[in-house]
């Protein structure tokens, strides 16, 4: 049986090297340095922007500077999402023509690397539902939404998933421009999204739904996940993605 | 002359287009938005396409379907015909 690196690997409160490790490990799999991964990783109180995305025209940088919300832009496409202790994200990282996306194709993609996450979460009890392009939906409510990229020679698939968010801090600090939500007839962004907590109604951490999301990846795609570490290279290169990337206004703010 | 668009894909994704037009030649655009397009470093190339041209939507279509071939760039959420839409927007007619 294929085996899937698991790593924890976290900065929560540098969302700008936790970014740089983003990107460090597709690198290193796409170089078959690193074996097919999957990471989950926590920020605390942090704006992570599309890559095609003006941070001033999606953020409110006032509301940012007011609850100390850091701004971050990420190396894939999509829309901003705010990451607080309560959301988890995960990222799967695979060599290029792995069996599962043989196809190139970004939304075969999305839904495929996806169903580890749903059935993660419908084994949690909630009726998540993979929702193209890239939403994982609960009742028309976003509880995740991913992004992904193919390149380095890698397919890289990450998600972000609303476990017990502060969602009042989320309508504050992301603009989001009427057009976007007029056919979703709501008024507002907090109100098209939902928590894993408040569809179960109890309380959950978030790393309860890491062990089920694990075990849904282990069912869906056949594979046993095994925790392990960051080679030192793959932690030279975050490290150097920082300096010249991550750290700086110009990639995370510019245009 | 400055011009913008918030223009919604049909697959839901925004292009935001800021650009600068002179004499009814694109100066500089910029492309922005939450759609995805792969690889990541192809936007630029299109914006730099699309200077000089005239914003007309026949010499638009061509540029941007040209940018689709040239460089077999993956668009997710927004579609060549999503771009020339979302500029001709800025322009003032879709």
């Amino acid at each position: 049986m294929e085996t899937w690196r698991l790593v924890d690997i976290e900065y929560s409160n540098d969302p700008f090297m936790n970014l740089a490790v983003e990107e460090a490990i597709p690198r290193m799999v796409g170089e078959r340095k690193a074996p097919t991964t999957v990471r989950f990783w926590h920020n605390s109180n942090t704006i992570v922007i599309g890559c095609f995305q003006s941070a001033k025209l999606e953020v409110n940088m006032e509301a940012c500077k007011e609850t100390g919300t850091k701004i971050v832009r990420r190396f894939t496409g999509g829309g901003a999402v705010y990451h607080d202790s309560g959301n988890l994200n995960y990222a799967i990282s695979l060599p290029k023509g792995h069996r599962l996306v043989p196809d190139q194709n970004l939304q075969s993609v999305f839904q495929k690397l996806s169903e580890g996450t749903v059935e993660g979460l419908r084994k949690l009890g909630v009726r998540a539902e993979f929702q193209p392009v890239n939403d994982i939906q609960v009742d028309g409510k976003k509880v995740s939404g991913a992004a992904g990229s193919i390149r380095w020679n890698s397919v890289f698939h990450h998600g972000c998933i609303l476990v017990n968010s502060d969602l009042s801090i989320l309508g504050r600090v992301l603009n989001v421009p009427r057009v976007k939500l007029e056919d979703r007839h709501v008024a507002s962004v907090q109100k098209r999204v939902t928590t894993v907590r408040d569809e179960l109604g109890r309380d959950i951490s978030t790393s309860e739904v890491r062990d089920a999301i694990v075990g849904g990846i282990e069912t869906c795609y056949g594979v046993r996940v095994e925790s392990g570490v960051l080679m030192k290279e793959e932690v030279g290169l975050a490290e150097e993605l920082y300096q010249t990337k991550y750290s700086l206004l110009e990639w995370n703010l510019e245009p | 002359m400055d011009r913008s668009s918030d223009y919604k894909a049909l697959g839901g994704k925004l292009v935001r287009v800021r650009l600068k037009e002179e004499k009814g030649l694109i100066q500089s655009v910029k492309i922005t938005g939450d759609f995805f397009l792969v690889p990541e470093e192809s936007l630029v190339k299109l914006e730099k396409m699309l200077e000089d041209a005239p914003l007309r939507e026949q010499e638009l279509r061509l540029l941007v379907d040209r940018f689709f071939q040239a460089t077999r760039a993956q668009g997710l959420g927004v579609s060549s015909d999503d771009f020339v839409k979302a500029i001709l927007l800025a322009r003032g007619e879709s």
